[in-house]
């Protein structure tokens, strides 16, 4: 159809020129994938690695929103359900090399009917995938996680390393911001070690924003 | 018009586009539509091959233009890793 043809810009395509036949995607600085823990089973043994996966690996903005718009939301998911957001090869786990000297950010929505919970994981993963929480050399994201619980969700800043102070403040204050949270609400940073020892997220925090 | 293909061995249109299009080494290659923004420059002044930073702003115009699934196995895949949902809203209530 000339008409049709006439009237297209003659540059790269994108899905807001044409949803169904564009040419180019914008690339993330990194690979991403999302990870999803089912809640156990009644009487279930080594649940939680078993009921770990990988749902996808992703590289474009694009992509990124084909699986928000088509996956369970937040507030739709069963108590102790897990999303995980992590950049691809590293396993959300503590036990993984890369996580071994690593620590995380973390707060707990308690009240769970008013929180927003949808809008602050999906800000929380636009902050990731969008590399905002960062500057280019600190090199210390991993991933971001989210923790259905009976009592509270939980959201999650993973980081490489939990030893340069300066930097993880920076990060912590910018994901302070990202979660929508006041002066007066508290974000913790913990190291995983301690995390693990301590049995629970209930160790000293090392830092605070 | 067409009707579209609904078998859902085939992908669609926009699925197809997401497989094939090429990413983006430059962004200054693309000329967004009126009512659309370019990602703040300012995030991007030391860009370099395809390694772009996206702000909150611009990355949810993208909410409501790709709203297809990322692939034809994505029904599956969702159904293995987290289940039926309506299972688990089920369990959410007991």
């Amino acid at each position: 159809d000339m008409s049709i043809e006439e009237s297209t810009p003659s540059g790269p395509l994108t899905v807001f020129h044409s949803p169904e036949a564009f040419n180019v995607k914008h690339p993330l600085m990194n690979h991403w994938s999302l990870w999803f823990t089912k809640p156990p089973t009644p009487g279930q043994k080594d649940a939680w690695a078993h009921n770990l996966k990988e749902v996808i690996s992703f590289d474009s903005v694009e992509e990124f929103w084909g699986v928000w718009n088509n996956i369970p939301k937040p507030s739709e998911l069963a108590v102790k359900s897990d999303y995980h957001l992590f950049k691809a090869g590293v396993r959300p786990e503590w036990e993984d090399q890369q996580n071994k000297i690593g620590g995380k950010w973390a707060y707990q929505f308690k009240d769970k009917r008013a929180v927003p919970i949808d809008e602050l994981w999906l800000h929380s993963m636009l902050a990731a995938i969008g590399e905002t929480v960062e500057k280019d050399d600190d090199k210390e994201i991993m991933g971001v996680v989210l923790n259905c619980r009976k009592g509270f969700y939980r959201i999650s800043l993973w980081t490489r390393t939990c030893q340069n102070k300066a930097t993880l403040v920076d990060i912590g204050k910018k994901f302070k911001q990202v979660l929508g949270l006041s002066e007066k609400d508290i974000l913790e940073f913990n190291s995983h070690a301690d995390s693990a020892h301590s049995g629970t997220s209930r160790a000293r925090s090392l830092l605070t924003v | 018009d067409i009707v579209k293909a609904t078998d859902p061995s085939v992908p669609s249109p926009a699925m197809t586009a997401l497989r094939s299009a090429r990413l983006l080494e430059d962004l200054k290659e693309v000329s967004y539509p009126e009512g659309v923004d370019s990602p703040n420059p300012a995030l991007n002044a030391n860009a370099t091959d395809g390694k772009f930073k996206y702000d909150r702003d611009f990355l949810l115009q993208f909410q409501d233009a790709y709203t297809e699934k990322p692939n034809i196995d994505w029904d599956a895949r969702i159904k293995e890793c987290i289940g039926d949902l309506s299972e688990s809203r089920s369990k959410m209530g007991s």
